[in-house]
């Protein structure tokens, strides 16, 4: 990924190299590269502005150089028992927090909390004239001003330049467990989600794994009182399974790093959805070999793997027949957008409004 | 030709006001300190309607003031001056409730605390609870980001809202993120979410739902000063617990609370602090222990636990009923909404207290204390010669003071006309212009809800007349 990026060290020599760059397209570690592709930007990459530049354990919050990795941030926050509830994606790959914002991702853990537009309070960003501007703030609560942050969710490099973030965190629980149900088929999968999504139950997280037809069900908590609600679960089930800890750490594991198809070197894609919107793809997905899907954050959100860029076409139109979006997120592709996206006078504007100078890649 | 010809071709009689009497009883929201008579007031049904005024207004350059049930605390839907108001109350269905998928599709007048009893049967609820939850509408929660006393857990309305269906300014109808929590491309429904009416109004919102709590453990806990409450804060939220909700409340806003509605918090409480734990039963058992724990470390005098609803609710009506009860002690006053860092809490109630005593004003104080979302309540008599204006100056100071320390000079009420001069106190020019440009490229006419939030020229009438008079009813209350 490094060929024709451009790495700052520090804040003043990104301000000098986005004054004397045409276009730029920011990216971190480059994890998603299908997203770090560009035909006319130079990739400037936020990499060396990393670490964590506060971190108050009795505020709830830290704010971290854009380009620190998720992992430098995760350990940090596991030494003061807390976490982002979110699970951040792709941690072991070296995602940074400023490309998980770009890109919008969120693990399963989604569920219960919020994704990453429901912890990000604060963003220092650079507009295309070096402006430094602020959004939102460093306290969990806040209403004043338009809340940028949380529109740079999913912004993919393509309004302005962030370069330093803030976050809510929570205390992290002492335990957690995991439980798996087989499934006869996807409707009762879809409809035992529901059962457990709706529960007073509080599941920390809940998916699917499309292809084994098995539901995955995460709880938190103190360990006497996971023990009981798991034992209810099961008896409210008639069955499931308890999963080890290494069985349970492998399992959504393979999920927030993307690597659960078994492919060799797949393509992913994130496609937003909901229980019965994944049940009208599902058919045709499973009817195709080189495609494997799990749903996660009970329904919300389908990861769909495929085994080359062949099937890209494909997907696009099955997408489209539903009226989906897909964000090509991993593997090697030279889209990164299919199915069904839409862009009106508003998205325009906005685009116009904060970058003026079209300094970033168009939208 | 008058000001608003045309709009009788929208709007039958019945539907289009312009009567003295009308335009005196939308002159003002829940901030009564300022009022406008607008020039008329338009009464949509249909969200065709709705679109059918923006587009009117936007052809002929009238600003328009959307409004729900006007209880915004920081004049957010008062009436603009020559402008009119589209009241949205009657757009007050919800289109769509889908308990299997957690969401709710509603109109933006639809009520908030309605949402949760549509929700009910199926074990769901809304979790933002503004306190005029029982009146206050969703739309305007999603123009002023709404919050409430569950925050610090669940987050405000932005992180309730999924998609957003709108008229912008310029007739543009747009939708905006959809049925599912999670979407691609850069997130149009948080931008739109707190945006204080600037860029249109809001014709369909999409909720996510939640399934009820359990069981909530509710705690009453008394102490002799401040400063042990505010300790006992930092205890809590240290011990790794996290509260659905964690209130302070001073001694004098305690006073007015028992004279008000007897809440029998303990006689003699320099500060009481409610803590409530909320989830699944088995999880509750321990952590009520935990809590116990934690509180028993604390210097504390009193304790009450709630043995039942209807005690948790009698706690929860003296805190929900505090600000109104101020009214007993001061005929007017202020209520601020101020964050500051919560580890500054203490540090920021002794500033409080100084400036209180230097400009010779009582302040109460309420607060949201788990994530340091001050109310100080400013008292006045309208009446005399100056008092509003000295109150609005040591307003000013407290505002200053967050800002100072950190936090934000709103965490709830949004800027509105009441703040609109600090935004560039908190936001430098930089900061300033792009939000700027941000609101002209939805709105290049500068006609939705003009005069909110950017500093501007357009000065309402400044008055006061005691508090308003669902909240003097008992109806509303301010969070």
């Amino acid at each position: 990924m490094s060929e024709g990026e451009i790495v700052p060290n520090h804040l003043t020599e990104l301000r000098r190299v986005l004054a004397d760059t045409q276009r730029v397209l920011p990216v971190g570690n480059g994890t998603k590269q299908p997203l770090c592709q560009t035909t006319d930007s130079t990739r400037v990459s936020l990499r060396s502005l990393r670490g964590i530049i506060e971190y108050e354990p009795s505020e709830f919050t830290f704010t971290a150089w854009a380009g620190t990795t998720l992992l430098e941030i995760v350990e940090a926050l596991r030494d003061k028992r807390q976490y982002l509830p979110f699970d951040p994606m792709l941690v072991e790959a070296g995602a940074t927090i400023g490309g998980t914002i770009a890109s919008g991702l969120s693990g399963p853990g989604r569920f219960r909390y919020g994704g990453v537009r429901d912890f990000i309070i604060g963003v220092k960003l650079l507009a295309g004239d070096g402006d430094l501007v602020q959004g939102g703030g460093k306290v969990v609560k806040n209403a004043a001003g338009f809340d940028i942050p949380k529109f740079l969710v999913g912004s993919l490099g393509r309004y302005a330049l962030m370069v330093e973030v803030s976050f809510k965190v929570f205390p992290q629980p002492p335990s957690m467990c995991t439980l798996r149900f087989d499934c006869d088929n996807h409707e009762q999968a879809i409809q035992r989600i529901a059962m457990v999504a709706c529960s007073g139950w509080e599941a920390d997280a809940i998916d699917y794994r499309a292809s084994e037809r098995i539901i995955y069900v995460r709880l938190a908590g103190p360990d006497g009182a996971i023990d009981r609600i798991s034992t209810e679960i099961r008896t409210k089930f008639s069955g499931g399974e308890l999963l080890t800890s290494d069985q349970a750490h492998s399992f959504w594991h393979s999920v927030t790093e993307l690597n659960w198809s078994g492919f060799d070197r797949p393509l992913i894609v994130k496609v937003p959805t909901i229980g019965k919107r994944f049940l009208a793809i599902c058919p045709a997905m499973q009817d195709r070999p080189g495609v494997s899907s799990h749903l996660s954050v009970a329904g919300g959100v389908c990861w769909i793997a495929l085994d080359s860029e062949a099937h890209i076409g494909w997907l696009d139109g099955l997408l489209k027949s539903q009226l989906l979006a897909g964000l090509v997120v991993r593997g090697q592709s030279d889209r990164f957008q299919i199915g069904q996206w839409t862009t009106n006078q508003m998205q325009l504007a906005v685009k116009r409004a904060m970058d003026p100078q079209a300094k970033f890649a168009g939208v | 030709m008058t000001a608003i010809d045309g709009l009788e071709s929208i709007f039958p009689e019945d539907r289009l006001l312009r009567d003295d009497a009308y335009r005196a009883a939308f002159e003002s929201d829940g901030l009564t300190a300022f009022r406008t008579k607008p020039l008329a007031i338009v009464i949509p049904e249909t969200a065709d309607e709705v679109i059918a005024a923006v587009r009117w207004c936007n052809e002929h350059s009238v600003p328009f003031v959307a409004r729900g049930s006007g209880t915004s605390l920081s004049g957010g839907s008062l009436p603009v001056a020559g402008g009119i108001v589209i009241a949205l109350n009657r757009l007050n269905r919800i289109l769509s409730l889908d308990p299997h998928h957690r969401i709710a599709v509603v109109e933006p007048g639809v009520v908030n605390q309605h949402v949760t009893n549509a929700a009910a049967p199926y074990g769901l609820y809304y979790a933002p609870d503004p306190s005029s939850q029982s009146v206050c509408t969703i739309g305007g929660n999603v123009a002023f980001n709404s919050g409430g006393a569950h925050c610090l857990k669940y987050g405000m309305t932005s992180n309730h809202v999924i998609g957003c269906k709108a008229v912008l300014a310029t007739g543009e109808v747009v939708s905006m993120g959809g049925p599912s929590v999670e979407a691609v491309g850069p997130d149009f429904t948080a931008l739109f979410c707190g945006s204080e009416g600037l860029f249109g109004i809001a014709l369909e919102i999409t909720l996510r739902l939640l399934p009820k709590p359990e069981m909530f453990h509710t705690v009453l806990v008394g102490y002799r000063s401040l400063q042990a409450a505010g300790e006992a804060v930092s205890a809590v939220i240290d011990s790794g617990l996290l509260p659905g909700a964690l209130e302070i409340m001073d001694a004098l806003s305690i006073e007015a609370a028992e004279a008000a509605v007897a809440c029998g918090y303990p006689p003699g409480a320099a500060a009481v602090l409610i803590v409530e734990l909320e989830g699944p039963r088995e999880r509750i058992e321990y952590e009520r222990e935990q809590l116990e724990r934690v509180l028993a470390g604390t210097d504390f005098f009193a304790q009450r636990i709630a043995v039942d609803e209807v005690d948790r609710l009698s706690i929860w009506k003296g805190r929900k009923s505090a600000f109104s009860a101020v009214g007993r002690l001061s005929p007017d006053f202020l209520v601020q909404d101020g964050v500051v860092p919560r580890k500054r809490l203490g540090e920021a109630l002794v500033r409080i207290e100084q400036l209180a005593r230097d400009a010779g004003i009582r302040v109460a104080n309420v607060f949201h204390a788990g994530d340091g979302n001050l109310h100080p309540l400013i008292m006045f008599d309208g009446k005399q010669e100056g008092a509003l204006h000295r109150a609005e100056e040591l307003a000013a100071k407290l505002l200053r003071l967050c800002i100072e320390m950190g936090g934000s000079i709103t965490g709830e009420h949004g800027v509105g006309m009441e703040k609109r001069d600090f935004l560039p106190e908190m936001f430098d020019a930089p900061s300033m212009a792009m939000m700027d440009r941000i609101r002209r490229a939805m709105d290049p006419k500068l006609i939705a809800n003009p005069g909110k939030m950017f500093p501007g020229k357009e000065a309402p009438a400044l008055g006061f007349s005691g508090i308003h008079p669902l909240e003097k009813a008992g109806v509303i209350s301010r969070e």
